[in-house]
């Protein structure tokens, strides 16, 4: 197996422990999905607007 | 030390005095665990009002009793076959309480999309603890997956109180699959390897 399938395989069969790096490393993506995602992208039904990703084109624009 | 290691020691100082606290006064761990499981129903009846903030502060609470059961039962010296069992009986009360106050949200809000996701949401969480009782039934453990239930309870708290409850589901939903197929996959194995060994 590649080492990019190899990342991949152990992300989906996950047999680390809490408090590892890669514990660490999947907690930091999955807040980043949460916090980051636009609410409209998901049509989220209790918030609205774009996120910080929206905010930060406008800071930028 | 890890992130998620340091963030569990600072919360290990206020939960140390309660447990004590529990200890000294001999509160029985299994009184704690159903205490959980009603102030668990609070917070669902507040999710499913759309109160997320007040839904958070709830599940802190509850999952305060959640998590100190078992340490003082340890402690306590009370520790016994049935309170184990009681304490994961009580735990899926309490995760399906949470998910059916969601789902009577979005339904009140007419999102059948998020009716659905969080449904399957619900089915995989709790397909996550029944492979996992049933393949330590077969085998001797089965603990691989990344979304077990305290993972899930942090997430619903994340969602409540940042309002981010559609995305968390996204979440649970997708990485619950993985872990059941993960449980599956390990599961087949495990009894493979035996039945070559015969």
């Amino acid at each position: 197996m590649t080492p990019p399938l190899r990342v991949l395989w152990n992300a989906f069969y996950w047999t680390y422990e809490r408090a590892t790096w890669q514990y660490d490393v999947m907690v930091i993506a999955i807040l980043s999905f949460i916090w980051l995602t636009p609410p409209d992208w998901l049509k989220d039904p209790m918030a609205s607007g774009g996120g910080p990703i929206a905010w930060l084109i406008d800071v930028l624009k | 030390m890890t992130f998620t290691g340091l963030i569990g020691r600072i919360c290990m100082f206020p939960l140390r005095l309660i447990i004590d606290l529990c200890v000294r006064w001999r509160i029985h761990p299994n009184t704690l665990t159903f205490i959980g499981v009603l102030i668990n129903v609070a917070a669902a009846w507040a999710l499913a009002l759309g109160k997320f903030v007040t839904a958070g502060v709830i599940m802190v609470i509850a999952n305060i009793f959640d998590f100190i059961d078992g340490k003082v039962a340890v402690e306590s010296q009370t520790m016994s076959a049935f309170g184990a069992f009681w304490d994961s009986v009580i735990d899926r009360f309490s995760d399906i309480s949470l998910f059916i106050g969601l789902i009577f949200l979005y339904a009140t809000l007419d999102r059948r999309d998020y009716v659905m996701v969080t449904a399957l949401a619900m089915m995989f969480a709790i397909m996550t603890s029944y492979t996992r009782a049933r393949a330590e039934s077969l085998i001797k453990k089965c603990k691989v997956g990344f979304m077990e239930r305290p993972e899930r309870v942090v997430l619903f708290m994340i969602g409540a109180f940042t309002n981010r409850m559609a995305a968390v589901m996204w979440v649970i939903l997708i990485l619950s699959i993985f872990t059941v197929a993960d449980r599956i996959i390990l599961t087949y194995r495990e009894l493979r390897d035996v039945e070559v060994m015969v």
